[in-house]
C-alpha cells in the first residue's frame, strides 16, 4: 500500500475515533442525576417541583400542543430510550402515538409494571366515566373518564405524591429531599387553592361554554357549570344544527363566555360569539401554553385571572 | 458505561462477603450502626409513599370461573378497503392489475400482545381482492438490551421507506412504480433480523435482516440455501420543533434464478421532509418525499457471445402531500420506471393526483387520478391510459398509533 493512502487511512481512522469516543463521551456524562422524559409539561412542572436539581426533566408535548395528537417522532424515541423514568397522563390521552414512543424506545426500564414507567391517573379519582356501552360513534370517547385531570390544582399535589414516591424508589439517596419539596409544594398549592377558590367564590354556579371537554375539572374544582359544549362529540368538529340549538340555549340562558383552548381553531367559537354575544377567551391548556405561564401553579394564577375578568364583565 | 457500572456492581456484591469476613470485628459494629440509621429514617418517614390509589373507574376484567378469561386476549384490529376504479383501456388486458370495476382491495386483521416478559407477537392477515389469506407479517419482536432489538418471522423488509407500509397506510392507493416492478407486490420475507439504535445525538437505526430470499422478482434462487442479506440505514433529524427530515439507505444482496448463483444487488435511498406546526397540529401538514429503487441482477450468459448479462433496473418517485384543513388532503406523485437499462419497453412514467376526505382518525375517502404514460407506447400492444381511483379506508377495533 502506498505511504500516503496508509497514512490518510490512520488519521482517518483516528478521527473516526475521536468523533465516536466524544460522541459517547458529550451523551453518558451529559448529566448525573435522573433524567425524566414525561408526555406533558405540566408533569414536567411538578417533577421539577418535586425534583428539584436532582432530575433533568424534558417533555414529549409543548404547552401549546394538542396532547391528544403527537406525532410519534423518532425523536421522542431516543428522549424515552435515554430517560430513567418515563411519566405520562393515562387514561388513554396519550394513546395515539405513546405505545409507539415506548415500543420504539426500547428501553427495557420502561416497560409495564418497571418501575420507569409511571401513569399519573391513578393518583387522582376520573370523572365523566362513561356509564354503560361506549363506541366510536360517540367520537373519540374516553372509555376511563376524562383526561385532563391536571386542570384540577387540587390534583396537582396528589399527582406529584406518587411522582415523589417514584423518584424515591429510584435515587433513594435524595429520598428526603423529595418528601421536603413534595410538602412544600402541597402547602403552596394549598395556600393558593384557597386564595383561587376565593376569588372564584361570587362565580359558583355560572354556567358557561366551552369548546372541548377540556375545563371540566377545574369548572368542577370551582363550581362552574356547562350550558353546552361546542364540539358535540369529543374530536369531531360541531355540526350546524348542534350549533344553532346550542346558540339557542346560550340566549336563552344568557351565557357570557366561551372557553376555548390555544391549539384549536376558534373560528365554531367566534361564530357562536357573534350570533349570542358573548366572549370567547382563548386559554393555555397546560403549563408552557402561552411564555407568561411557567409551572403548575402559574398556570391557574393565569386562568383565574382570565377567567374572573372574563366574568365580572 | 452502564455495562461498566453493571459489571462494577456485580463485582462489588460478589465481593461484599469477603470483605464482611475479613473486618470480622467491626462487621457487627458497622451493621448495628446501620440497624441504626435505617431506625432513624423510618422514624422520620423519609421516603414519601405514594399517594393511596382511589378506587380504579373501570376494574379488570375478573377471570370467570370457566378460566375462559378475555383479559390477556390480543388487540384486534380490522383495517378494510374498498375500491372502485375506472380504466380509460377498459378491460381488455384481464391480468391488468387496474381494471374497471369494484372491488374489495383489502381486508386486514390485525392481533398484539406481549407474549410474556420476553416476547411481543404482531401478526397480520391479509385478505387481498377478499378471496384468499395469506399471513402478511408474523413478527416476534424481543429487546435484549437498551438501543438493540431483535425480531423474527414473516415481515415486511427494511429496505427503503415505502415498502415497510401496508397497504392501508400507503400515502397513495397504489403503490409507486418502482416497488411494483422491482419486487412485485413487496418485498415481503420470513427472516430474522437485528435493529439497533445508535448512540448519535440525531435519532439513527441501523437494520440488518437475514432473508430466506423468495421474493420472485429480485430473489428466488434456484437453491433454498441462498439467502438474502438487507442492510438500512435510516435518520432523522429536528430541522426545528415544526420540520424533521428523514434520510435512509437500504441495500440488499442474494441470488436470483436467471441461472445457478446469478447474483442480485438492489439499493434505495430515501428523503422525507415532513413540516407539522405543532400549534396547528391537527390542520396542517406537509410531506415532501422522494425514494429511488434499483435492482442490479446477473442474469445468465448469453449461449452466442459468452458474455455475461445483466438486468438492471431502477426508478424513482417524488411526492408532496398537503394537510390544508382538519378533513382534507391534497396530494401529487410522479413516478418514474426505467432507469439503468436503455430504452426497455416496460419504461414509464405516471402523474397521480389524489384528493382525501378524512372525517376521523378512522376511516377516509379518496379520489385519485392517474396518468400512465410508457415511453414505448404502441410496441407491444402498451397504450398510455388514464385511471380515476375512488378508496374507502376504515379502522375497527383497538385504536392504532400513528406511525411517523
Amino acid at each position: 500500500m502506498p505511504n500516503h493512502i496508509k497514512f490518510s487511512f490512520s488519521s482517518c481512522c483516528r478521527n473516526l475515533f475521536l468523533a465516536l469516543a466524544f460522541l459517547f463521551l458529550s451523551i453518558s456524562s451529559a448529566f448525573a442525576g435522573l433524567n425524566v422524559a414525561t408526555t406533558t409539561e405540566d408533569i414536567a412542572s411538578l417533577v421539577k417541583e418535586v425534583g428539584g436539581d436532582h432530575v433533568s426533566v424534558t417533555s414529549i408535548a409543548k404547552g401549546y400542543q394538542d396532547a391528544h395528537y403527537v406525532e410519534a417522532k423518532p425523536s421522542y424515541m431516543l428522549k424515552i430510550n435515554r430517560a430513567d423514568l418515563l411519566i405520562y397522563i393515562g387514561m388513554e390521552l396519550e394513546i395515539g402515538y405513546l405505545p409507539l414512543l415506548i415500543e420504539g424506545g426500547r428501553n427495557p426500564n420502561i416497560r409495564l409494571g418497571q418501575p420507569g414507567l409511571l401513569d399519573l391517573s391513578s393518583s387522582i379519582a376520573p370523572i365523566e366515566v362513561p356509564v354503560g356501552e361506549v363506541d366510536r360513534s360517540m367520537g373519540d370517547v374516553h372509555p376511563y373518564g376524562n383526561p385532563h385531570y391536571p386542570l384540577d390544582p387540587a390534583n396537582g399535589p396528589l399527582m406529584a405524591g406518587l411522582i415523589a414516591g417514584r423518584l424515591s424508589l429510584l435515587d433513594p439517596d435524595h429520598a428526603p429531599e423529595y418528601k421536603t419539596n413534595l410538602e412544600n409544594f402541597r402547602k403552596r398549592v394549598d395556600a393558593k387553592l384557597k386564595e383561587w377558590s376565593a376569588r372564584m367564590e361570587r362565580f359558583k354556579g355560572t354556567r358557561i361554554v366551552t369548546y372541548h371537554l377540556l375545563w371540566s375539572y377545574f369548572m368542577k374544582r370551582f363550581g362552574l357549570e356547562y350550558a353546552g359544549v361546542v364540539e358535540n362529540k369529543a374530536g369531531i368538529p360541531p355540526s350546524p344544527k348542534h350549533l344553532l340549538e346550542l346558540a339557542d340555549t346560550m340566549k336563552r340562558q344568557k351565557i357570557k363566555l366561551i372557553l376555548t383552548n390555544n391549539y384549536t381553531d376558534p373560528s365554531f367559537s367566534n361564530l357562536l360569539a357573534e350570533k349570542t354575544g358573548a366572549t370567547v377567551l382563548v386559554l393555555p391548556g397546560y403549563v408552557d401554553g402561552v411564555p407568561e405561564v411557567r409551572d403548575y401553579i402559574g398556570l391557574f394564577d393565569y386562568l383565574i385571572d382570565k377567567i374572573e375578568r372574563a366574568l365580572s364583565h | 458505561m452502564k455495562f461498566a457500572g453493571y459489571i462494577l456492581s456485580i463485582v462489588s456484591f460478589l465481593a461484599l462477603p469477603v470483605f464482611a469476613l475479613a473486618e470480622d470485628g467491626n462487621g457487627a459494629k458497622r451493621l448495628e450502626e446501620l440497624e441504626k440509621r435505617i431506625k432513624i429514617l423510618e422514624e422520620k418517614g423519609a421516603a414519601p409513599k405514594a399517594e393511596p390509589a382511589p378506587s380504579p373507574a373501570v376494574p379488570a376484567l375478573p377471570s370467570s370461573a370457566t378460566g375462559i378469561s378475555r383479559v390477556f386476549n390480543p388487540a384486534f384490529s380490522v383495517n378494510g378497503l374498498f375500491l372502485g376504479t375506472y380504466r380509460s383501456e377498459k378491460n381488455k388486458d384481464q391480468t391488468a392489475d387496474v381494471k374497471t370495476g369494484l372491488n374489495v382491495q383489502e381486508l386486514e386483521l390485525q392481533a398484539t400482545a406481549y407474549i410474556d416478559t420476553y416476547l411481543r407477537g404482531d401478526i397480520v392477515l391479509s385478505l387481498p381482492t377478499a378471496e384468499s389469506i395469506e399471513i402478511e407479517e408474523a413478527i416476534v419482536d424481543f429487546v435484549p438490551m437498551r438501543n438493540l432489538s431483535a425480531r423474527a418471522g414473516k415481515f415486511l423488509a427494511a429496505f427503503g421507506k415505502h415498502n415497510q407500509l401496508h397497504t392501508h397506510q400507503f400515502p397513495f392507493i397504489d403503490a409507486p412504480l418502482v416497488s411494483s416492478e422491482l419486487f412485485g407486490e413487496s418485498l415481503n420475507e420470513k427472516g430474522v433480523g437485528l435493529n439497533w439504535v445508535a448512540p448519535s445525538p440525531w435519532y439513527s437505526e441501523v437494520n440488518f435482516q437475514l432473508l430466506e430470499g423468495e421474493n420472485a422478482a429480485a430473489l428466488n434462487s434456484r437453491f433454498n440455501d441462498d439467502f438474502g442479506y438487507l442492510l438500512h440505514n435510516k435518520n432523522l433529524w429536528d430541522l426545528n420543533e415544526d420540520t424533521t427530515a428523514e434520510l435512509g439507505g437500504s441495500y440488499l444482496y442474494g441470488k436470483n434464478n436467471a441461472e445457478t448463483h446469478n447474483a442480485t444487488h438492489a439499493v434505495g435511498g430515501n428523503l422525507t421532509v415532513k413540516w407539522k406546526p405543532v400549534r396547528r397540529a391537527i390542520y396542517n401538514t406537509l410531506i415532501w418525499q422522494t425514494e429511488y429503487l434499483a435492482a442490479f441482477k446477473e442474469n445468465g450468459i448469453d449461449p452466442v457471445s459468452d458474455v455475461k448479462l445483466y438486468d438492471d433496473r431502477g426508478g424513482v418517485y417524488t411526492s408532496l402531500q398537503y394537510q390544508f384543513a382538519r378533513r382534507w388532503w391534497i396530494q401529487g406523485r410522479y413516478d418514474y420506471f426505467g432507469l439503468h437499462a436503455a430504452n426497455d419497453a416496460n419504461d414509464k412514467q405516471r402523474w397521480s393526483g389524489l384528493l382525501a376526505f378524512v372525517p376521523s382518525e378512522f376511516s377516509a375517502v379518496r379520489l385519485q387520478y392517474n396518468h400512465l404514460d410508457y415511453a414505448n407506447s404502441g410496441t407491444l400492444g402498451l397504450k398510455n391510459e388514464h385511471q380515476v381511483l375512488l378508496q374507502l379506508n376504515f379502522t375497527m377495533g383497538s385504536h392504532p398509533a400513528h406511525k411517523y
